[in-house]
């Protein structure tokens, strides 16, 4: 250090004669906005936790699938030892009345199911009725929109909406702050002659690209998991799942920049707001963000055509253009109340 | 020292500079002493532009604990130690320096700006205690997304980059990764991107802890070739004894307040009238302090009962004048022929400044 006296002086002395051009808060935000994006490319280990949670539940989607699980004919009947298809098949007049002689079905025929030669009236009406299981098992469109709205509803609005999607967006969102909390350096930018709600902004800028990235590329995956009904369903919804991501980015980055403990508060907002709030009847699930995205969804395949009433929990879906203004509104208004709330609030390490 | 404020480059906020001549204190010295007063009036001829950094009665509060209490302190240049025991204020005062804090009553300003206003970071390098970097980075790189952070162009953000790591002897080592730096390469690499753009006010947090005696040198060094290039320079310290190796100028916290401010020498001569505390070591400690209670300049002996680790008993002997006291204490071992031990002059260390300042509580 000694020897380089001389070399330091000059090397100060040129700094201040050099022309130097002057610093721009533009800019500042612009390389931080960038440096949040790097950031959450090096903290590998949020993204992986979420690779992993997205893997378990693309293997199970696809597993269903490959079972034909999303298909009414090879589901399970109620109160029955096979298939729907195989229902329908077993309730049909001739393989009712092979069972009555003596066939192998004759041990699941119902009192209701015997047929009744002695009374052809009766019996026409009966073989009717039961017959009707046989058609739907024949009406293609039928099958495909209660396979449409099975996987919608189970995949899409409980799982990927309920489930996946918030906590994706929770483990990035939520880190953008976060994690220099933790590793206490946030010190270095809140010394930077940046403004502090231009500092909330630009985390949330930078940390946006990842949500909608694992948000939306998730999705795809999911979907693109579920075969030919995960792909009309992510076409279909593709923009609800967008919207959503925002709005939550908005909601964990909040989160982030508030709590000393957001995966903690997150996880409460998702499962016992988010999940329960939602699914409420009344209006309280008006409140709810998930609500809002699936009201997107529920009319969008309303608009379809698709058998909506197979959603009960949307039977109170607000409009389209309701649920984008909401969730537009919440997005734009959570991130101005971020950066006002951001702007007054100290940041202590030692605590 | 050269790199010593200038006479009026600390003095208590509505005071004249020149009436500096004895160091003020919170109400514990005679009345001729100089008081911390609000900034009603102003004699000093600095009138053109606003003082590098004021703190006008500045209070902090965290909840139900007051952390700094009507502070009043204008800093102008040169190197300021500012020293206190833990908890002292010393950190809150300083983040409120650079506008990590906001005081709950007061203001703080940099050249008039108000330091929570982002501007005034702009003419504020602060280096942090924390010793959290983005370890994954190399020193270099993290310097350079500092400086570009403060808004420079890349060639700009590069030019500085090497400008700074040449000067705090870092510009052959600033490859590695930040996570394999030793202590003072930290320490290097902290001061470095607080030099980035160049500011003239330097606020330091400890810059000297868990640094090896080699490594303080070289910093203590750097700071005074900084303080010479016309750096202003505030540096937190718990250690008054590193600090005296680079200034004179000290600020002591105590409970929140400004406890004392003016030159060590200053200081020290305010402790005529105080006790200074002995601890001798020595074989029949009564006998002794018997003997001690005799001299003129004892005020009080304390006989230590013998612990069972220790070898001997030892006395506390609190005197009046240090120098005659000792003169009267060699004479007293030589004449007796006194089995001494140990002789520890426990308040002759800084720390003791600090304690006697602190009405006993500041010992650290």
């Amino acid at each position: 250090m000694a020897d380089g006296t001389s070399s330091q002086s000059e090397t100060a002395n040129r700094q201040s004669e050099m022309p130097s051009e002057a610093p721009s808060a533009a800019r500042a935000w612009c390389v931080l906005v960038v440096q949040s994006f790097q950031r959450h490319w090096r903290v590998r280990q949020m993204g992986w936790v979420s690779l992993a949670l997205l893997g378990v539940v693309v293997f199970w989607v696809a597993l269903v699938t490959q079972r034909g699980g999303w298909d009414l004919p090879d589901q399970r009947a109620r109160r029955s030892f096979g298939t729907y298809r195989q229902e329908a098949e077993r309730l049909r007049p001739d393989s009712r009345y092979d069972a009555a002689a003596g066939g192998p079905n004759e041990k699941l025929l119902r009192p209701h199911e015997i047929p009744n030669p002695f009374n052809p009236t009766e019996d026409a009406l009966r073989s009717l009725v039961l017959s009707v299981p046989r058609a739907v098992m024949n009406s293609e469109k039928f099958l495909h929109d209660w396979g449409f709205m099975t996987y919608s509803r189970w995949v899409v609005h409980l799982v990927f909406f309920g489930f996946v999607l918030p906590l994706f967006t929770l483990s990035y969102a939520s880190g953008a702050f976060g994690t220099d909390r933790e590793s206490r350096s946030l010190v270095w930018l809140m010394t930077r002659p940046i403004p502090r709600s231009a500092i909330y902004l630009a985390k949330f800028v930078g940390t946006l690209p990842w949500c909608l990235a694992f948000g939306l590329g998730g999705f795809a995956a999911v979907c693109l998991a579920g075969g030919p009904l995960g792909r009309e369903a992510l076409a279909r919804y593709w923009p609800a799942a967008a919207a959503a991501t925002v709005a939550f980015a908005s909601v964990f980055h909040l989160v982030g920049a508030i709590f000393r403990r957001p995966v903690v508060v997150g996880l409460i907002y998702v499962f016992f707001f988010e999940a329960v709030v939602a699914a409420l009847p009344g209006s309280l699930k008006l409140l709810s963000l998930t609500f809002y995205a699936r009201s997107l969804m529920y009319n969008e395949a309303a608009a379809a055509g698709y058998p909506v009433d197979m959603l009960p929990a949307m039977a109170a879906a607000v409009s389209s253009a309701t649920a984008w203004w909401v969730l537009a509104a919440a997005a734009v208004g959570i991130n101005l109340a971020g950066m006002w709330l951001f702007a007054r609030s100290e940041y202590r390490d030692d605590v | 020292m050269s790199n010593e404020p200038s006479a009026s480059a600390l003095v208590p906020a509505g005071q004249n500079p020149d009436a500096e001549t004895a160091p003020s204190t919170n109400g514990k010295l005679p009345s001729s002493t100089v008081q911390y007063s609000p900034l009603t009036t102003h004699h000093s001829p600095r009138t053109t532009s606003p003082p590098l950094l004021l703190f006008e009665q500045v209070s902090k509060w965290y909840g139900t604990v007051l952390a700094l209490n009507q502070v009043t302190l204008e800093l102008t240049g040169g190197i300021t130690g500012l020293v206190g025991a833990n908890g002292a204020g010393k950190s809150t005062l300083l983040r409120m320096a650079n506008g990590q804090l906001k005081p709950t009553m007061g203001r703080v300003t940099v050249r008039g700006v108000d330091t929570w206003d982002w501007r005034a970071r702009r003419l504020v390098g602060y280096c942090p205690d924390v010793d959290a970097f983005y370890e994954d980075l190399s020193g270099r790189r993290f310097v350079w997304v500092m400086a570009r952070l403060c808004g420079y162009t890349r060639a700009e953000a590069t030019r500085r980059t090497e400008s700074v790591l040449e000067r705090v002897g870092m510009a052959d080592r600033a490859d590695r990764k930040l996570r394999g730096y030793s202590k003072g390469m930290r320490q290097r690499i902290k001061l470095a991107q607080a030099l980035l753009h160049d500011p003239e006010l330097l606020i330091l947090d400890e810059p000297l802890s868990g640094i090896d005696p080699i490594g303080r040198q070289e910093l203590l060094e750097l700071f005074q070739k900084l303080a010479a290039q016309g750096k202003c320079l505030l540096i937190s310290s718990h250690e008054l004894e590193a600090l005296e190796k680079l200034t004179n100028h000290v600020v002591i916290m105590a409970r929140g307040r400004i406890a004392a401010v003016g030159t060590l020498q200053q200081i020290r001569d305010l402790l005529d009238d105080h006790p200074l505390s002995v601890r001798i070591d020595v074989t029949g400690a009564r006998d002794v302090a018997r003997q001690l209670l005799a001299m003129p300049e004892v005020l009080a002996v304390d006989v230590a009962p013998k612990l069972p680790g220790e070898p001997t008993e030892c006395v506390v002997v609190k005197a009046r004048n240090p120098k005659r006291f000792f003169e009267q204490f060699g004479k007293l071992v030589v004449e007796h022929a006194l089995d001494v031990r140990r002789l520890e002059p426990l308040d002759e260390s800084a720390h003791a400044i600090l304690g006697y300042l602190l009405g006993g509580s500041g010992k650290t």
